[in-house]
């Protein structure tokens, strides 16, 4: 892909997924139907289930791409798992915001340990510490390798730790929370809920392409000043 | 295949004659469980809670710092005078070099366990000597998972300009499932229930360990690579 399509393609989705983002905000205020439990805090969850769907959506993209890079080594899988950690990360503190604000109203506390909760907030920090380590690597290209690895050994973990917040509840019984996520949401519910899954998508591949545009521009500026015997 | 636990023995040996030398590490980390138990006793309220409520709890932070204490260090021998190079040359699968690394912290962590488990029986009057069967398989199996992770993160922290800093950062997210049914089965048979009680946990936690482990073997060329 050249640069000027990757600019088009964020172009296009960004304005698209900033569109969509806006519609199911106003979706979220003005048109969905308060649920009748939980009243008007249940608007919370469509940002909160937006933004841990797309930070997990992320996340898969990292996994995937760390694998590739230790098996191809083609630095632009490992630029695309990098944008996508980077994109990944902002969705999930969205999420991971939105999730006590909504538990301190439904729940009546600002955190708990449901299992979702916590497997999202062990992730945002596994792929915090993905980006840390590229950060803190000086020699470039072991520092890719080193960020694939762990996002490979996170990949690999993260199904343990979801398998384990769930069962830890087995061992320690808690009272049964009220869940709003009934068998059946009404239909103006499921659209906004997808609605907003969409727009995210969309502003999560957005975002990535944008970063991923901005790292192979650096790599060639890199590229450039070690031609020309200078060091950046 | 015994030529290979032959190297990885060598290997592993290497480094516990260098520990049996200066015994820097178990020093460090002998010190630091007993020191830790001694903060712990101070910083808990025991007319609310018994020991015995929180001893698994214990024994398992306690090794985990203790642990990332010792496991830090991992490469700190091999960081100097090249000596990572003349290992890299060395005819040995890079494998079996991630396994004797193991074993050697293995090993280590394994005889800091013990001094830990001293500890907190001599501190907090934690009775060990019941279940001692069981809870040793609790131990040795966490352990195997945790070095494994331990020592592949320690590999790439080595690497860094941050070091140990950031081993905590990396190690803390992926261990939770070894905590959360490591100590629960503690907990269990501390208090008594036969070791078939936790044989679900254990089971558990052996399959965190494998998989970290076998992880590892394949992971570790990539990050000792020059």
């Amino acid at each position: 892909m050249s640069l000027r399509s990757i600019r088009q393609g964020a172009l296009i989705l960004g304005f698209l997924g900033v569109g969509l983002t806006l519609l199911f905000h106003w979706m979220v205020f003005f048109w969905v139907s308060t649920e009748a439990t939980l009243g008007i805090s249940q608007r919370i969850f469509y940002i909160h289930v937006a933004g841990m769907w797309t930070g997990m959506l992320a996340f898969i993209v990292v996994a995937v791409c760390s694998a590739m890079f230790l098996w191809l080594r083609d630095d632009r899988l490992d630029q695309i798992g990098q944008a996508a950690a980077e994109g990944g990360l902002i969705f999930f503190a969205v999420g991971l915001t939105a999730g006590p604000l909504w538990a301190r109203l439904a729940w009546g506390t600002w955190w708990t340990w449901e299992p979702r909760l916590t497997l999202s907030l062990l992730a945002f920090f596994v792929y915090f510490g993905y980006l840390m380590v590229r950060g803190a690597t000086e020699n470039r290209e072991r520092g890719k390798t080193f960020a694939a690895v762990i996002g490979v050994v996170g990949a690999i973990n993260i199904p343990l730790i979801h398998v384990s917040v769930l069962w830890f509840r087995s061992l320690h019984p808690e009272p049964v929370v009220a869940r709003t996520d009934g068998p059946a949401l009404p239909a103006d519910m499921l659209i906004t809920m997808l609605t907003a899954l969409l727009a995210w998508t969309v502003l999560l591949f957005a975002l990535i392409l944008l970063r991923y545009g901005a790292a192979r521009l650096e790599a060639r500026a890199e590229e450039r000043a070690l031609q020309r015997g200078a060091t950046v | 295949m015994s030529r290979y636990l032959g190297q990885v023995w060598a290997l592993a040996a290497k480094d516990l004659r260098v520990e049996l030398r200066t015994k820097e590490r178990f020093a460090a980390m002998g010190a630091f469980v007993v020191l830790v138990s001694v903060l712990f006793y101070y910083a808990v309220d025991w007319t609310i809670l018994s020991p015995q409520d929180v001893a698994s709890a214990l024994i398992w932070m306690i090794i985990i710092l203790a642990g990332l204490l010792g496991l830090g260090r991992t490469f700190e021998l091999e960081k100097e005078e090249g000596a990572m190079e003349g290992l890299l040359v060395a005819p040995v699968p890079r494998d079996a070099l991630f396994l004797g690394k193991v074993l050697a912290n293995c090993l280590l962590l394994g005889s800091v366990e013990l001094v830990a488990v001293f500890a907190v029986s001599l501190f907090f009057q934690v009775d060990f000597a019941q279940n001692w069967l069981g809870i040793a398989a609790v131990l040795a199996l966490g352990t195997v998972g945790f070095v494994s992770l331990g020592t592949l993160f320690a590999g790439i922290t080595a690497g860094t300009r941050m070091g140990e800093t950031l081993l905590p950062i990396l190690l803390f997210p992926v261990l939770v499932p070894l905590v959360a049914f490591g100590a629960a089965s503690t907990a269990s048979l501390l208090a008594g229930f036969p070791p078939a009680a936790v044989f679900g946990s254990l089971r558990i936690i052996a399959a965190f360990s494998l998989i970290n482990l076998v992880s590892g073997m394949g992971l570790f060329r990539f990050i000792v690579e020059e």
